[in-house]
């Protein structure tokens, strides 16, 4: 054995990836591309599959009805990173101006609500949100500062807080780590060189920060396009994304066919995104993990 | 005449530095407020989740004194029970069969240089990145096509019955294998090599290297995994949902049919509990950190 | 026992891919001896090292270990132990685990484990540190237990790859005369990788120094100091003087012109070359004499006497650090010891002589 592994050294890498491999290979890999197959295949009349060639499926997303869901939950998605980037700079710049000891504590804190199940963190939001048992709702009605009910739920802004609190520590985080990184007499040597506050910022502080915006950005774009449970609970019903869409084809339309077409175009998406941040950052630019 | 001149610089120079102490210290002020108000958006929802698992009325808003019954149905829900049994289960054996592959295949991808690194780097990350729903519906298309998964593992747990599906236990595996690779592989990265040449040189044959040296090295990255691992599988609903088939419920999918069919302050009641099982896991973790002496390592999840 | 050698490398090559580390590296190396390889980093010493602990098998060559052809014996089947660099001991263990761990590998008794450990962490004056982690040791501690966890194995060798690097300044002095005298105590083969010509020439026994993966010489320290056979070894170990010129006459006492007028005899630092071609004159600044032109140089043997003019002084404390100019584009550095305060010193733009043994002055090749 000692003798094979010094002659093939790949041998001993791929005993030790096989059970990783087959696992993944068998149930990942197999099932992305049964989901590319029957996402060109046809409906059968009482659900099921036809095994027919089609592009109907992929014709059917441009429809006007699925089209618009995909643009929405593209400009949710846009919108969501766009506010978790304007909350979570500000966030992650505090933390790292703090010193050391409460820098730690303040992740700590971060990561809490981080780790907590994402289905009740929107669950309580639906606690707050709800139209006419909502807590803010039914406190601003008692308290006479409003005597109709504010449209908090089921609309595209349950679902935009919904998920701007789900994915805002995945904002500071990174943010966080590249200031954190950032050596402070930079920023010193900034204002030695008559820099003004918001200069420093402008030409010091963002641009090395890059890195972390865009990972963050990332981190919070690509869940927020996917999200299926916070649309599912905060949208009411009326308001739904790509995920409810996919997810009605095989729960309720039993168009599995397009359904599996519908979460192919979404990954397209997604991997263009990928892409698009692949491409315009350098290596150093990129978030080290 | 130049000790004048000073004199009558220094109350101008004052002001114009006082000032600037007042920019900044209200600069200062503002940013400590935004901070507060940061952590505030972040807790309060979570506060009042847990207040309101007390509230002595069937509302979710509005207080009308304290009370423990909504614990006490809580508990004698049968349905509830079941369902933590089965989140529990399916975490600890998916934990369990993740952690090993995951560390296996962590091994590889940080010793060794060979054909096909880059695909299997690939592949690795991809069930990191793909959303939770998008890989729901792969995995039930293929339980559903390939006919295997959905029979049920009867197993017996303290009296208590459970009948769990092996496609959720897979699916389970299958998003974890990757988390558990990337957090031991962070691990195999900082630790110094020459320890293991240490060891070989000491007459450690390759296996009892691996089991001095390699393996009680990279045990915190392991634990970490494993808590990473178990966190998310305890977390998961859509996957679960999507893969389970009917009948089988864990709490997070339990708790979802639950708010469907509306909403009672004995699901803050069982939100609460779940945090509590968070907490728990939260502070594990920071025992295992202190433990190991190193840099915290921050979990980024997809 | 046939050779009586501890390590021999013949004809050593190791290659990572296209690039060469170790070139056809021959070395001998006596039982109980302090060898040091020495020279810049990347030179491939620490290379050899690791082919010898058999971390790296050789391309081609043979490694021989106390007789007994090492082939591709993996690193725990030889009979070495190694000190290395950042001393790689096993934070999760304590102390005495460390220095167990060998001897617990070799399925030594657990009474005579407990015993030995105990006496090696006496031999480098651990004795009650024994319950400590690694983490709770200062560096020269930590030294220490890299070094007692390799002797307690009795290795027939010991490899250590620069062992006092880590190391401040005045600790590593310690160090260092600490070192030379617990390997004369144990009488066990040292192996020294390092890239201090200081540190070499006060500790080794003999020294090996390499460069590009090749061994320029091979010899006692003094031998390696005064006669360096090549301008390397001269450039690399203290400070020499580069005198540029062209062989004038060969034979015995060879003669070497650095200017038009500046004939020079010398003595070849290694094969002789033909007339005219061209070669390079050592000379050590501390073995000139510095003199003024009526002075005459001692009567004791053959000098080689130049005249030039002083161009920069730099008072050093213990030395007066002269430049002499001898011809234009040509100078020379000159070390004077300060023996008596207020010694007589030269200013710039002096005449002077200077004066050194012919054979201090060594032709190198170019």
């Amino acid at each position: 054995m000692q003798r094979l592994f010094a002659r093939y050294p790949a041998l001993r890498a791929w005993l030790l990836l096989l059970p990783a491999a087959t696992w993944l290979f068998i149930f990942f890999i197999a099932p992305l591309f049964i989901v590319l197959v029957y996402s060109f295949l046809e409906r059968g009349t009482y659900g099921g599959v036809v095994w027919q060639f089609s592009l109907e499926n992929f014709r059917r997303t441009f429809d006007s009805l699925y089209f618009s869901t995909f643009l929405r939950s593209f400009y949710i998605a846009a919108v969501t990173t766009f506010i978790c980037l304007l909350l979570g700079f500000p966030l992650a710049y505090y933390i790292s101006t703090r010193p050391p000891q409460r820098r730690s504590t303040l992740i700590l804190a971060l990561m809490i609500p981080f780790w907590t199940n994402f289905l009740i963190r929107t669950y309580a939001w639906l606690t707050l949100l709800r139209t006419n048992t909502g807590l803010i709702n039914v406190s601003l009605m008692s308290l006479g500062i409003i005597d109709k009910p504010l449209p908090l739920f089921g609309n595209d802004f349950a679902i935009i807080l919904g998920l701007v609190y789900g994915w805002l520590p995945d904002m500071v985080l990174p943010i966080y780590a590249t200031l954190e990184r950032l050596d402070t007499s930079l920023l010193e040597a900034a204002s030695d060189l008559y820099a003004s506050s918001s200069k420093v910022f402008r030409r010091v502080i963002w641009p090395l920060s890059l890195p972390g915006v865009v990972a963050g950005s990332m981190l919070v774009f690509i869940p927020s396009l996917g999200a299926f449970v916070t649309p599912a609970i905060l949208g009411g019903g009326k308001s739904l994304m790509i995920g409810n869409i996919i997810s009605n084809q095989f729960l309720a339309a039993h168009d599995w066919p397009f359904g599996s077409a519908l979460s192919f175009v979404m990954m397209a998406v997604m991997l263009l995104a990928t892409l698009i941040y692949f491409r315009s950052t350098t290596s150093e630019e990129r978030m080290q993990p | 005449m130049s000790s004048e001149s000073i004199t009558q610089q220094v109350p101008s120079m004052s002001r114009r530095s006082r000032w600037a102490r007042v920019k900044k210290s209200m600069g200062e002020f503002s940013l400590s407020l935004y901070g507060w108000g940061g952590y505030f958006f972040l807790y309060l929802p979570i506060v009042i989740l847990v207040i309101f698992s007390f509230n002595d009325s069937r509302s979710t808003a509005q207080w009308s004194g304290f009370t423990f019954d909504w614990y006490g149905e809580m508990i004698h829900d049968s349905q509830i029970i079941l369902s933590l049994w089965n989140s529990l289960f399916v975490a600890v054996i998916s934990t369990i069969i993740s952690v090993v592959i995951g560390t296996l295949a962590a091994m590889a991808m940080e010793r060794h240089v060979f054909r096909g690194k880059l695909l299997m780097d690939a592949v690795l990350y991809l069930p990191i990145i793909i959303p939770d729903i998008a890989m729901a519906i792969m995995l039930l298309i293929f339980f559903d096509i390939s006919g295997i998964g959905f029979e049920p593992w009867k197993v017996s747990l303290f009296g208590i019955r459970l009948a769990v599906p092996y496609s959720v236990i897979i699916s389970h595996v299958a998003f974890n294998i990757s988390f558990v690779a990337i957090v031991v592989r962070a691990r195999l990265a900082q630790m110094d090599r020459t320890l293991e040449e240490a060891a070989q040189d000491l007459y450690a044959d390759t296996w009892q290297t691996f089991w001095k040296v390699t393996l009680p090295m990279m045990m915190p990255g392991i634990m970490g995994g494993a808590l990473l691992a178990f966190t998310l599988s305890l977390d998961d609903f859509v996957i679960t949902f999507f893969t389970s088939g009917a009948g089988f419920n864990t709490l997070p999918v339990r708790v979802f049919s639950m708010i469907k069919k509306g909403v009672t302050p004995k699901i803050n009641a069982v939100s609460s509990l779940m945090l509590v099982f968070s907490l728990a896991l939260i502070g594990i973790s920071l025992l295992l950190r202190k433990g190991g002496d190193e840099e915290p390592t921050i979990g980024i999840g997809l | 026992m046939s050779d009586g050698l501890a390590v021999e490398l013949r004809q050593v090559v190791k290659r990572f891919g296209e690039v060469t580390a170790v070139e056809s590296v021959s070395l001998q190396i006596q039982h109980g001896e302090f060898f040091s390889l020495l020279g810049p980093s990347g030179c491939g010493k620490t290379t050899t090292l690791r082919l010898i602990a058999g971390f790296e098998m050789p391309t081609s060559g043979d490694i021989i270990i106390n007789g007994e052809m090492q082939g591709h014996l993996p690193p725990y089947q030889r009979p070495v132990n190694t000190v290395f660099q950042h001393y790689a001991l096993f934070p999760h263990m304590t102390v005495a685990q460390n220095v167990a761990f060998g001897l617990e590998m070799k399925k030594v008794s657990k009474d005579e484990i407990t015993r030995r450990v105990g006496e090696a962490l006496e031999l480098v004056h651990l004795g009650k540190m024994g319950s400590r982690r690694p983490k709770q040791l200062s560096g020269g501690q930590q030294q220490r237990v890299a070094l007692a966890r390799a002797l307690v194995n009795r290795p027939k060798v010991l490899l250590l790859d620069e062992p006092l690097g880590a190391l401040d300044l005045k600790l590593r002095k310690a160090m260092q005369g600490e070192l030379k005298a617990l390997q004369e105590q144990v009488g066990i083969t040292f192996i020294y990788v390092t890239h201090d010509q200081e540190e070499a020439l006060t500790m080794s026994d003999r020294i090996a120094v390499m460069s590009a993966g090749h061994v320029f010489q091979v010899g006692f320290p003094e031998d390696i100091y005064e006669n360096p056979n090549t301008r390397f070894v001269a450039d690399f170990i203290g400070e020499t003087n580069f005198l540029h010129g062209t062989v004038h006459r060969r034979g015995p006492l060879a003669e070497i012109a650095i200017a038009e007028n500046v004939i020079l005899p010398a003595r070849w630092a290694s094969d002789e070359l033909p007339a005219g071609s061209s070669a390079t004159l050592s000379i050590r600044p501390e073995k000139i004499l510095i003199a003024s032109g009526d002075e005459k140089p001692p009567s004791d043997g053959e000098f080689v006497s130049v005249p030039g003019q002083v161009a920069e002084v730099v008072y050093l404390g213990t030395d007066t650090r002269y430049v002499v100019r001898i011809v234009d584009g040509v100078q020379t550095v000159v070390r004077v010891q300060n023996l008596e305060m207020g010694n007589k010193r030269f200013k710039v733009g002096d005449a002077v002589m200077l004066h050194w043994r012919v054979e201090h002055g060594r032709i190198l090749k170019e």
